[in-house]
């Protein structure tokens, strides 16, 4: 987000869902948009149908691929070498829309000579995708009106994440490809509230609606309103806070995440977490985490509370209580209001979730429109909840921000270069270990390993490999196998999958019992803190358990994700 | 600031022409059918196959109109508006179609009774009703096959219950685009079927449930429900919220029988709001439909819980856990200082929630150390 407040200044999505049917070229990259979004996928599915052109740029043939015109199989990490390649054409072959640059953006000099470099075919080297596939990329999506680039953690969860961005921003600025319906720059947030948790203000940075907490008015403004001294000091992210556990921090409170799965390298986060004073947590289930709590805060889920999440266009939306919380829970907001109290802060005004969020509207500008009242009254553009920044009563909302020129004034353009990720595979690690999400799990997974459908259809964890990756390690579909990096090894079954990439393996994140955090890299991106989730070495042998396995009569093979579409030997084409 | 906040997305077109609907003149905008410009007028024309998500099909002939220089009655959902149309969406002729049309549905249809066990709404019965059509007709052997031993735990399919509209399978091709479901045999075999026959597991299906959002008839219905005995779903009370899992913000109607669970009430099924009134226009995926269950689970924490002496997590009381909180936090801090304590707070909560842990962290402790998972 980062990336984007710089150069836009907004970070969020620019246009809404509901446009992107309407688009006539999407460049997906870093998203596996039907797993992860498949909400969204449907949308994108659907603009395809209606014959718009969508290119996938992914390290694995994933469903969106089978649907793309082009699927650009890009090395994990390479990135900025692909999008630099494009600029570098749009660039020598004119393409880019000169007034807008003049008009709406500065930079672009910069930009210019950095990319002059980076032709297709040196970019061919780096990122394994043909020369031809760069051009063609970089010519449809300049000289289509409709263009619109949707990304996700692909291109964040990077220790040049924020390169990444500005990367894509760049295109989006030199080709004009801003302010306009189904036409823009769209980062996919993968959690319900991801939206309105920063809009809240937590965030070690920023008050609620994005105020700098080091802005001695803004820092005046709600000591006024708090009736309390507040630190001018911008605080640690979270990154920075599990690097620090049990060092300079000694007391945590922890709401709704299981750190110790979820977070990179967690095996420091463990030790540091031994090291705190006090540690509370407020969860519904106990989780990983729960081992290091002092005390743990039984909650409620989203159907037993009264609020609103904020999607992932802006959209404020109501979430409301259908059940009350199971025996003693009770809902978060009001542990909250509890734990203030009890830390000698009584707020009695706030006892409702509706006063709650008025006094965070209050005092935010591009929420003052907003409250539940409005949103239980008002339908805009035939749907429910209303996008901000909406800044009074009167104001309906806004569909697609940079509507009527740039929010920051100019849009930045921001010169790149390629950086190679923190950790390379070599002899002793010769594989690029990439983690992710699935469709039938979710994060820490303490709700959808507790289905049964959802286990049914992925019941435990895998790692997906290249067919002749696992020859050469005689691994077999279905064989437990080992994987391994500089921070710690986990076993699972082994999904021999040609839609990998060869010397890519890929995991997901969901299980307790194959912590592929137990691997990942806490490497941060320099700006955002943002972890290298993306890309660390890693090596995969073929486990002892295996051998037993084959001894039994029961099948092991394919029971980790029946009915995978990652098994088809050869990708069908479903493009209509 | 230069926000602008548009009315539309600006991609509207000027209207095209005006046709008439019964007498009645109507502006009409490229590509729109004279159902689409009659339901946007507020006009009744029963479907049955149609879903606005979907390409016309024009096969369950509900929708047919007159229109005038046509000779015969033609289906509205796939009829162009065209300029200057008169068109007729009422009259003896039609009502005598639609008549015959519903009593020969209902000759290969099962009585309201075996309907009811799909604990979901029947359109066609509905419809049978209203235009009081004949349900008199003998009946028809049933020959369309159900799916026997599919054992996944979501969708059920009820052959009988089927009217072939195929609503499910253009859903699964033109919506979801993974094709697992299709029409298979032929004549009054013809059923809805898998590659092979093979458990939904086993297919390319992602278990998006779309198939039973859209099936006007509950052949395709909540395995759940079924299987549970639940309570029909229109004697369920709807909670509309927005769903708990990614950032699309689908909107989902919670199903509650309010009396289950000793009087705590339960979650029976989830269904999406009608098309074109929210922002998933009705679609949901596998975990938006089907993922509640843990709501109900026994492994719910029910009380507070605090770490003894021996180092086990013993239950407390309220009291007991904020002032172990208060206590805890206060000798940190005092030790310290404010920025030796840290706020985890949460992308999956509510944004209440996040302006209480960020205004606890500022206000009440005296730190600006308070973030969540999800800033990137």
């Amino acid at each position: 987000m980062a990336g984007l407040v710089t150069t836009f200044g907004a970070g969020a999505m620019t246009n809404s869902i509901g446009e992107i049917r309407e688009a006539d070229f999407l460049f997906v990259i870093g998203s596996n948009t039907s797993e992860a979004h498949p909400i969204i996928a449907m949308e994108m599915k659907r603009a395809v149908h209606r014959g718009a052109t969508m290119v996938v740029a992914d390290p694995r043939h994933i469903f969106m691929a089978t649907m793309a015109k082009k699927h650009l199989q890009i090395k994990p990490g390479s990135d900025v070498w692909l999008l630099n390649a494009m600029a570098h054409v749009i660039i020598a072959e004119g393409l880019c829309d000169e007034e807008f640059i003049a008009k709406q953006t500065e930079g672009f000099e910069a930009v210019r000579e950095a990319v002059a470099e980076y032709t297709p075919e040196k970019a061919e080297e780096f990122t394994g995708v043909p020369a031809e596939d760069i051009r063609w990329t970089a010519r449809q999506y300049a000289t289509t009106e409709r263009a619109g680039i949707y990304y996700t953690l692909g291109i964040t969860e990077h220790s040049h994440g924020t390169d990444n961005v500005y990367a894509l921003a760049n295109l989006v600025l030199m080709t004009g490809h801003l302010g306009k319906p189904s036409s823009g720059m769209n980062p996919l947030r993968g959690q319900n509230n991801v939206q309105g948790a920063n809009d809240a203000g937590a965030t070690p940075v920023y008050y609620p609606g994005y105020q700098n907490v080091n802005d001695d008015a803004v820092r005046k403004k709600y000591e006024a309103s708090w009736g309390v001294t507040l630190s001018p000091k911008p605080g640690l992210n979270l990154n920075q806070m599990m690097k620090t556990l049990g060092q300079d921090l000694k007391g945590m409170f922890i709401m709704g995440e299981d750190i110790v799965l979820s977070e990179p390298n967690v095996k420091n986060v463990e030790e540091g977490l031994n090291r705190m004073e006090f540690v509370v947590l407020q969860e519904p289930f106990l989780n990983e985490t729960a081992r290091f709590a002092d005390v743990i805060l039984p909650s409620s889920v989203f159907a037993e509370k009264d609020g609103v999440f904020t999607n992932s266009e802006r959209r404020v939306q109501r979430v409301r209580k259908a059940l009350d919380p199971p025996g003693n829970a009770r809902e978060d907001w009001r542990i909250l209001l509890d734990v203030a109290a009890a830390l000698g802060t009584p707020w009695e005004h706030l006892d409702s979730p509706a006063a709650i969020y008025a006094e965070m509207c209050q005092d935010a500008p591009k929420f003052a429109g907003l409250s539940h009242e409005r949103l239980e009254r008002e339908v805009h553009q035939g749907k429910t909840g209303i996008q901000w920044p909406c800044v009074d009563e009167q104001d309906p909302g806004t569909l697609y921000l940079h509507k009527g020129g740039i929010l920051r004034g100019k849009g930045l353009f921001t010169a790149v270069h390629y950086r190679p990720s923190m950790e390379l595979p070599d002899e002793d690690y010769s594989l690029v270990l990439s983690t992710g999400r699935t469709l039938y799990h979710y994060n820490a997974a303490t709700q959808t390993r507790r289905e049964v459908g959802l286990h049914a259809k992925q019941s435990e964890a895998f790692i997906q490999i290249h067919p002749r990756d696992a020859r050469r390690r005689r691994i077999e579909d279905g064989d437990m196998v080992t994987v391994t990096t500089r921070r710690g090894e986990v076993t699972c079954q082994a999904i021999v999958s040609g839609q990998v990439r060869r010397g890519s393996i890929w995991m997901p994140l969901h299980f307790a019992e194959a912590r592929a955090n137990l691997l990942t890299s806490d490497a941060g991106d320099p700006v955002t803190q943002t972890a290298e989730f993306k890309v660390c070495a890693a090596e995969v042998r073929r486990a002892p358990e295996s051998a037993q396995k084959g001894a039994a009569d029961a099948p092991a093979c394919g029971s980790a994700f029946p009915g995978s579409f990652y098994r088809e030997a050869v990708p069908q084409n479903r493009q209509p | 600031m230069t926000q602008t906040t548009p009315e539309s997305t600006g991609t509207a077109p000027a209207p095209q022409g005006t046709l008439f609907l019964d007498g009645e003149a109507h502006a009409f905008q490229p590509g729109e059918t004279i159902l689409e410009v009659a339901r946007r007028a507020g006009k009744t024309i029963p479907t049955l196959c149609h879903d606005p998500r979907l390409e016309p099909a024009g096969a369950c002939r509900t929708c047919l109109v007159e229109i005038e220089g046509m000779r015969r009655l033609m289906p509205s959902c796939a009829m162009p508006a065209t300029e200057g149309a008169r068109v007729t969406l009422e009259s003896a002729r039609i009502d005598r179609h639609r008549k015959s049309l519903l009593g020969l549905y209902l000759t290969d249809h099962p009585e309201a009774e075996t309907v009811a066990a799909r604990r979901r709404p029947n359109l066609l019965l509905d419809m049978a009703e209203r235009y009081e059509a004949p349900t008199d007709w003998p009946k028809m052997a049933p020959l369309r096959a159900s799916r026997s031993g599919d054992t996944n735990p979501y969708i059920d399919f009820d052959a009988a219950a089927c009217i072939l509209c195929a609503r499910c399978t253009r859903y699964c091709d033109e919506v979801e685009s993974v094709s697992a479901i299709s029409l298979a045999e032929r004549a009054a075999q013809t059923t809805i079927a898998t590659a092979d026959s093979r458990s939904l597991l086993d297919t390319t299906c992602e278990m998006c449930g779309g198939c039973i959002d859209t099936c006007p008839t509950g052949a395709m219905a909540e395995k759940r429900p079924i299987t549970l005995g639940a309570k029909h779903e229109q004697e369920l009370t709807k909670v509309r919220t927005t769903c708990n899992f990614c950032g699309v913000g689908c909107q989902l109607d919670l199903n509650i029988d309010p009396e289950a669970d000793a009087g705590r009430g339960r979650i029976v099924k989830v269904t999406s709001p009608p098309v074109g009134t929210t922002t998933n226009d009705g679609n949901l995926c596998v975990k938006g439909r089907f993922a509640y269950e843990f709501v109900h689970h026994n492994e719910r924490l029910t009380e507070p819980l605090v770490r003894d002496e021996q180092g086990q997590l013993v239950p407390a009381t309220w009291e007991e856990a904020l002032a172990r909180i208060a206590e805890g936090f206060g000798r940190v801090k005092e030790r310290h200082g404010a920025d030796s304590l840290a706020f985890v707070s949460s992308s999956r909560c509510t944004v209440e929630e996040n302006y209480l842990v960020q205004k606890i962290a500022r206000a009440s402790m005296g730190t600006n150390n308070v973030h969540q998972c999800a800033a990137t």
